[in-house]
């Protein structure tokens, strides 16, 4: 195990005119992530995956709970867990009139690595910076920004590597590129926290994941068990009156779900499902709209776990 | 602990030089007040001579570099803070305090480089001074300027916003600098501000840099100066650390 946290728990405080408010942002949070693994925390914008994060790379302290992390104690050895880290927030740390190589050079500086220089020429090949290494942060693209951002998180070659929110902000090139990236982290056997909004992304991308709602973990698993445990797949129909449908459909589904209009069922097998209920439908006389066959998704796993899809979620917050 | 303040010193000062007109306009607005208000100052002062009044002024000049030029360096850590660079030294293996004091020993090397061309020009124009003096008026200013530094470090740090911070040093600067006599010096002035000068610490760097320049080398003001400012620059230095640990507020 590379990251083991217990019960981490973390209230904020924020005092305004308006009186004093507790945020309860973790309300306990256990986590396992293996050795060489890219491990997922999946929730929507305010769920606590920064506040998380930000926990297990010393940034703050928790109120509660345990972790090692990278073989130290979080709260006894935070030194060590510094040492043994590379961390990637969300702003990304890219500084806008400093040169891309002279930001990684001064990471590496501090991080004590033997060779900077060559450290940092390596990395920078290994981005595709190289071109761009000597000009200033703020005249790069947002994906090169990113791709900064990591060279500079891992240019000491740290065992972890912590991403919050990789991708938020990128155009589909650049996240489709920023993934693969990520992957060959893994081939390297970088261990990697990714914190992520996106459901294909932590689908994509993840080898186990836990999906976090109001500072809680509402599931952990790998991507398939996870959507297997929903169910194989899901037939979303735009119906008249979908309370009926619903009712209609019940014997033949393992789980049915309605929201407004639609009607979300989840079956073990979506292709030979979808004829019978489609009968059952006629036979009751009720009027169809749409239809819509698709494997079920984390968000499927989101929805019945929590009872709101990511998306409404994201809303919310 | 002290490699990671020469790493960062030495990362602040390749920034502030690699576009080294900044610095170089930053250079030159002393030497244009010497230029441009000593002259005004000619008949107001006793002499009447262009060297007098930059006997009163030059060191007046000095000080206002060391404030007014190391209050305005927060501005780069709000920054810095807002895109996360803070961030991540925070969460790597540097010493902490030495992500402000980089900035800080920053300030004073540009501050010296500063002082160094005043001294230049002032000389230059028929100014003489000892070197004893010269010593003690460059160690003042330094004095000096740490404090603003840590001033400056320390408020960007809790406020957090570029415009909460330039009006917070706006409303500061103005009586600071006329209650210091750093234009006109305070034996001018009516009673009452007289009586409140005392209590700007500014005021005790002019009154002592004056001394110096006059060759008072036993003037109270110079122990007075030296002792308020060692005061309140490692005062200002440790609020800055402290600030610190608000990076991930």
């Amino acid at each position: 195990m590379i990251i083991e946290a217990q019960g981490l728990r973390k209230t904020f405080t924020t005092r305004s005119r308006k009186g004093t408010q507790t945020v309860e942002a973790v309300r306990g949070v256990d986590l396992e992530v293996k050795k060489g693994e890219i491990f997922g925390v999946l929730g929507p914008n305010g769920a606590g995956k920064t506040t998380t994060i930000r926990m297990l790379s010393t940034l703050i302290a928790p109120d509660a709970g345990t972790a090692t992390v990278a073989g130290h104690d979080l709260l006894k050895e935070p030194a060590g867990v510094r040492r043994n880290l590379g961390y990637v927030s969300q702003a990304g740390g890219v500084e806008d009139t400093t040169s891309a190589r002279a930001q990684i050079m001064m990471a590496a500086r501090i991080h004590a690595v033997p060779d900077p220089g060559r450290a940092t020429a390596e990395v920078l090949e290994r981005f595709d910076l190289t071109e761009l290494a000597d000009r200033p942060g703020r005249t790069l693209s947002g994906g090169q920004k990113r791709r900064v951002a990591i060279a500079i998180g891992l240019v000491h070659n740290p065992p972890l590597l912590f991403l919050d929110e990789p991708t938020t902000g990128l155009d589909p090139q650049n996240r489709a590129n920023l993934w693969e990236r990520i992957r060959q982290l893994r081939e390297a056997g970088t261990s990697v926290l990714l914190s992520t909004h996106y459901l294909d992304e932590a689908d994509a991308l993840c080898d186990r994941l836990m999906i976090v709602d109001h500072g809680l973990v509402v599931a952990e698993g790998t991507p398939s068990d996870l959507k297997r445990e929903v169910s194989g797949d899901v037939i979303t129909l735009r119906v008249d009156e979908p309370e009926r449908a619903a009712e209609t459909v019940e014997p033949l589904a393992r789980e049915t779900r309605v929201d407004d209009d639609l009607l979300r069922v989840y079956v073990d097998d979506g292709e030979h499902t979808l004829p019978v209920l489609l009968r059952a439908l006629e036979e009751r006389g009720l009027g169809l709209s749409s239809i819509a066959l698709d494997r079920s998704t984390l968000d499927d796993v989101f929805l019945a776990k929590t009872g709101r899809t990511l998306r409404d979620a994201g809303a919310d917050a | 602990m002290i490699r990671h303040t020469l790493l960062f010193t030495g990362y602040e000062l390749r920034k502030s030089f690699s576009n080294p007109v900044w610095p170089l306009f930053g250079i030159m607005q002393p030497v244009l007040y010497l230029l441009m208000f000593a002259p005004l100052l000619k008949t107001m002062t006793p002499g009447g001579t262009t060297v007098e009044a930059l006997r009163m002024f030059t060191p007046a000049s000095m000080m206002m570099i060391a404030v007014f030029g190391s209050l305005f360096s927060g501005f780069g850590l709000i920054a810095e803070l807002r895109n996360g660079s803070l961030e991540r030294y925070a969460v790597s293996p540097a010493w902490r305090p030495a992500i402000v004091l980089g900035r800080v020993a920053k300030d004073m090397v540009v501050l010296v480089l500063q002082a160094v061309l005043v001294l230049v020009v002032a000389i230059a124009m028929g100014v003489r001074i000892g070197a004893v003096e010269l010593v003690l008026v460059l160690l003042l200013m330094a004095a000096t300027g740490l404090f603003a530094s840590g001033l400056s470090q320390g408020l960007a740090l809790t406020v957090r916003d570029e415009n909460g911070m330039s009006q917070t040093l706006n409303l500061f600067m103005l009586p600071i600098m006329l209650l210091a006599g750093l234009f006109v010096p305070i034996s001018f002035a009516p009673d009452w501000m007289k009586l409140l000068a005392p209590a700007n610490p500014l005021y005790h760097a002019v009154e002592a840099g004056r001394a110096l320049f006059d060759g008072r080398l036993g003037d109270a003001s110079i122990p007075i100066a030296f002792g308020v400012f060692v005061v309140l620059a490692v005062l200002t230095t440790m609020w800055s650390m402290r600030s610190l640990s608000k990076i991930a507020g």
